[in-house]
């Protein structure tokens, strides 16, 4: 492949896990060029990369890796910053100048002297990049930096990124797989299909271009919301790239007769609860404050709950409490009609309750997929026969074989999902809890963990899921609430849940809802505006 | 803790050193009660009151115990008090009791204070000025070792509600133990391959790195340094001389001495004073520059116009 990118450009590559996007990458940086066989030149400012000097390959090119806690090599916040201009032997006053001036720019003035433990991570990632420009890089590099960060600290980053390119014409090259936020900004994007660049162009025209190439391209799916709407409706070739511009889209170019989708929304839930949560109290220690504060929760079976709420809200602990890992000092969890309290720990984590932590990597223990998937046996006690079989039963429904022989770390974000999630159902849990499930895993993954829910579901899996990830619970639950300040302030159906949404709502949603009520998927959208049709002076300038 | 601890590392380094040498060189019951007096008033200083009554509370029946210990078991000395199971208990071994414990209170208190200013910054700070490669590797240690113990926790959590430590049997349990720190070992080895490239990616391993602290030596520190070495080149000079020599057995000393030499006790006293006196300056200085911050004709002025 041959490319160029010019002084102070904005570069979004995208493309499928194992598209050879981090490759691409990491051979754009010396010092992390992956072993193998590579053939072609890479030149910078007109100098073969491989013939630059030691010192100004570190420095003029930087690069941030995906895991936050990875990358940081000290135990402050200040001296890793300085850590990069210790290396290249700059001296004291230097350091001390650079420092300071890129701890302000940043904001990282307040957690200077903190240790690097006790930071969030999106601030983990801003010292990642922070400890990066201090060098004063030339070309930054970034692979994937915000999977592993929270929407909110994700955007915050983005714009940071934003800011860099825009105030100081620093040269960007990002690898990314959530295009929503990046593609406003970027005056380029490649997309990268098995090691090749098979589309190069401006954001907006990625879309219609890519349509045309392949108009069943997997990529299609990973588009931001805007666009997919947008290739949808229309075969222009500019779509607009922002709410607003989105907004505008609908308004000019569709009628509004109808203003509700009729849904012919199955109410065909067993509408016994299965799981109920009383008036849970919780704290971690007795001078701490609490964290739940009277959560009342009802699940029936075979229903797909989705709970929201922001970083640090409790989120995690409240699915701690109703799978019984922790107690709550008051309030009961029923399960099927007895306390969780009653049940032994043996009874309950074999055929009840199964738990996939946020940190899918906590559940592998063997070097090989299969090896990992046969621990499970030791705890169901069956025949060696009965646990191939079910291996094998699994790896087939979630479409997994050509994993098993895999090295679960060696997995993409997506797949150690789904493998993990495999490894809960070999313990046939009737109810799944999962914590953020969709982490670091690409949009076109998110669509396959979306139809692997749903297979779930139809074999009668209740499941509970706590996200971030607004966008995702619009499309798999059949009921939503909201967890703020201790407790879940509101519950309903998705559609009523967004609709009756400001701020907390999908990318759709706030597209559409200024025309149309009710719409909180792309599909949505898509559906209520062809149902309207194009306005008619419209069709007579076409 | 603002007075003290803003001195350059190497001078706090440097003041403990000197201070410790002394409290356990010399057993002068004057020098020790000196010692022991500064590193009370010190930790008052910058410790919250509750942990220092707290602290006062359990070293002082510490003290109790080892000072009653000594007599138990030291038989030497002139005078018998009384016997205890046939031997002898003499009043030059009670004394001798109360000093050693008094050393020991001393000392630990110090530590104390020693461990609250010196932080790790600072101690690998010094260290690495001692043995340049030892900064990053200390660092990068503390960097880890909370890593990796949040990564068993975290581990460990998951596998409980995969069933593996369900069993109720020793074994399995131990055997999941053994599972869940192997699988902490990949993780581990995988994470420092990542790291590695971070490091690399940084520029680590060009030929001439620097140390960067956030420490600044300032003339007061050359000031001080100044200062603590004569003093403690006085204090030793009196110790070589037999100034502050007093015998425990088999009499005790009188404190005619002690009267002699007071000029060279003064310089004991100035020492093991000083941290307090820095941070009752500093407290002066603030209340002082405060009602003057207040005052400022300033903003008078301003609110006149």
């Amino acid at each position: 492949m041959s490319f160029s990118i010019k002084q102070g450009e904005f570069v979004v590559i995208f493309g499928e896990s194992g598209s050879g996007k981090s490759t691409l990458l990491r051979l754009l940086k010396r010092e992390l060029t992956p072993h193998g066989k590579k053939e072609g030149v890479i030149y910078y400012k007109n100098r073969r990369l491989d013939e630059l000097d030691d010192d100004t390959s570190a420095r003029e090119i930087g690069f941030v890796m995906q895991q936050p806690e990875v990358q940081i090599v000290t135990d402050k916040v200040w001296h890793e910053l300085a850590f990069g201009l210790e290396n290249l032997g700059e001296p004291t006053d230097v350091i001390r100048r650079r420092v300071g001036e890129i701890a302000n720019f940043f904001g990282i003035h307040h957690w200077f002297h903190k240790h690097t433990m006790e930071l969030s991570g999106g601030q983990k990632q801003l010292l990642n990049l922070a400890s990066v420009l201090v060098m004063q890089p030339e070309v930054l590099l970034l692979d994937e930096p915000t999977s592993q960060l929270d929407p909110i600290a994700a955007e915050e980053f983005i714009d940071i990124l934003h800011k860099l390119n825009r105030d100081l014409g620093l040269t960007i090259v990002l690898v990314e797989h959530d295009l929503e936020k990046v593609f406003p900004i970027a005056d380029r994007v490649l997309l990268l299909e098995s090691g090749n660049i098979i589309l190069e162009a401006k954001p907006e025209e990625i879309g219609g271009k890519l349509k045309r190439l392949n108009d069943t391209h997997n990529m299609l799916q990973a588009l931001p919301t805007v666009v997919r709407i947008f290739n949808e409706l229309s075969d222009q070739p500019i779509s607009p790239l922002t709410v607003k511009e989105g907004k505008r889209f609908i308004t000019e170019h569709f009628n509004d007769h109808i203003v509700r989708l009729e849904t012919s929304e199955t109410s065909a839930n067993d509408e016994t609860p299965i799981l109920e949560a009383k008036n849970l109290w919780f704290r971690y220690e007795r001078n701490r404050p609490d964290i739940l504060r009277g959560v009342n929760v009802s699940v029936n079976k075979g229903e797909i709950v989705t709970i929201l709420g922001g970083n640090g809200s409790g989120k995690t602990t409240l699915l701690k409490v109703l799978s019984g890992q922790r107690r709550a000092y008051r309030g009961n969890v029923v399960l099927k009609g007895k306390k969780l309290t009653k049940y032994k720990q043996s009874a309950l984590y074999k055929q009840l309750i199964a738990l996939l932590p946020q940190d899918v990597q906590t559940i592998f223990l063997k070097s090989t997929v299969e090896e990992d998937y046969a621990e499970i046996g030791k705890v169901m006690n069956g025949t060696k026969e009965a646990l191939e079989q079910s291996i094998h039963k699994i790896a087939n429904l979630l479409s997994i074989e050509h994993l098993l022989e895999k090295h679960p770390y060696d997995l993409s974000g997506g797949e150690q999902q789904i493998v993990a999630l495999g490894k809960l159902l070999l313990l046939e849990p009737e109810i799944i809890f999962l914590d953020e499930p969709t982490k670091g895993v690409d949009a076109y993954s998110k669509l396959k963990l979306r139809d692997l829910f749903m297979d779930l579901k139809a074999q009668g899996k209740t499941m509970v899921v706590v996200t971030h990830d607004v966008e995702f619970a619009a499309l798999i639950s059949d009921r939503c609430g909201l967890f703020f300040d201790g407790e879940i302030v509101s519950t309903g159906k998705p559609k009523e849940f967004f609709a009756n949404n400001n701020f907390y709502t999908t990318i759709a949603n706030r597209i559409s809802r200024h025309q149309y009520e009710g719409c909180v998927t792309a599909e949505d959208v898509i559906d209520i505006c062809k149902l309207n049709g194009v306005k008619k002076h419209e069709q007579n300038i076409h | 803790m603002r007075g003290f601890a803003t001195f350059h590392p190497f001078v706090l380094f440097l003041y403990y050193a000197m201070v410790l040498i002394i409290t356990m060189l010399m057993l002068h019951p004057v020098i020790l009660v000196l010692s022991l007096f500064g590193s009370l008033l010190f930790f008052l200083t910058i410790a919250p009151l509750r942990q220092f009554l707290l602290d006062l509370g359990f070293y002082f029946l510490m003290f109790l115990l080892v000072a009653i210990t000594n007599p138990l078991f030291v038989h030497k000395g002139e005078t018998i008090l009384f016997f205890l199971n046939d031997d002898p208990v003499t009043l030059e071994a009670i004394i001798y009791g109360f000093v050693i414990a008094t050393m020991l209170v001393a000392v630990i208190f110090w530590s104390k204070s020693f461990s609250e200013i010196l932080t790790t910054d600072k101690f690998l700070y010094v260290f690495g000025k001692v043995v340049p490669k030892s900064a990053l590797v200390l660092s990068m240690a503390f960097q880890f070792i909370p890593l990796f113990k949040r990564q068993i926790k975290k581990v460990h959590e998951a596998q409980k509600t995969l069933g593996l430590y369900t069993s109720n049997s020793i074994t399995d349990r131990i055997l999941g133990g053994i599972r869940v720190f192997n699988s902490i070992l990949t993780w581990s080895l995988e994470s420092s391959i990542h790291r590695a490239d971070a490091m690399k990616a940084r520029g680590y391993g060009l030929p001439k790195r620097s140390n960067f602290s956030l420490y600044k030596f300032e003339k007061r520190d050359l000031g001080i340094i100044g200062a603590l070495f004569v003093m403690f080149f006085v204090i030793i000079f009196a110790y070589i001389k037999q100034y502050f020599a007093f015998n425990y057995y088999p009499a005790i000393s009188d404190f005619t001495d002690t009267k002699q030499y007071f000029f060279y006790f003064l310089f004991v006293f100035m020492l093991t004073i000083l941290p307090f006196m820095m941070e009752m300056k500093e407290n002066l200085l603030w209340t002082f520059l405060k009602r003057k911050i207040s005052a400022s004709p300033i903003r008078n002025k301003k609110n006149v116009s």
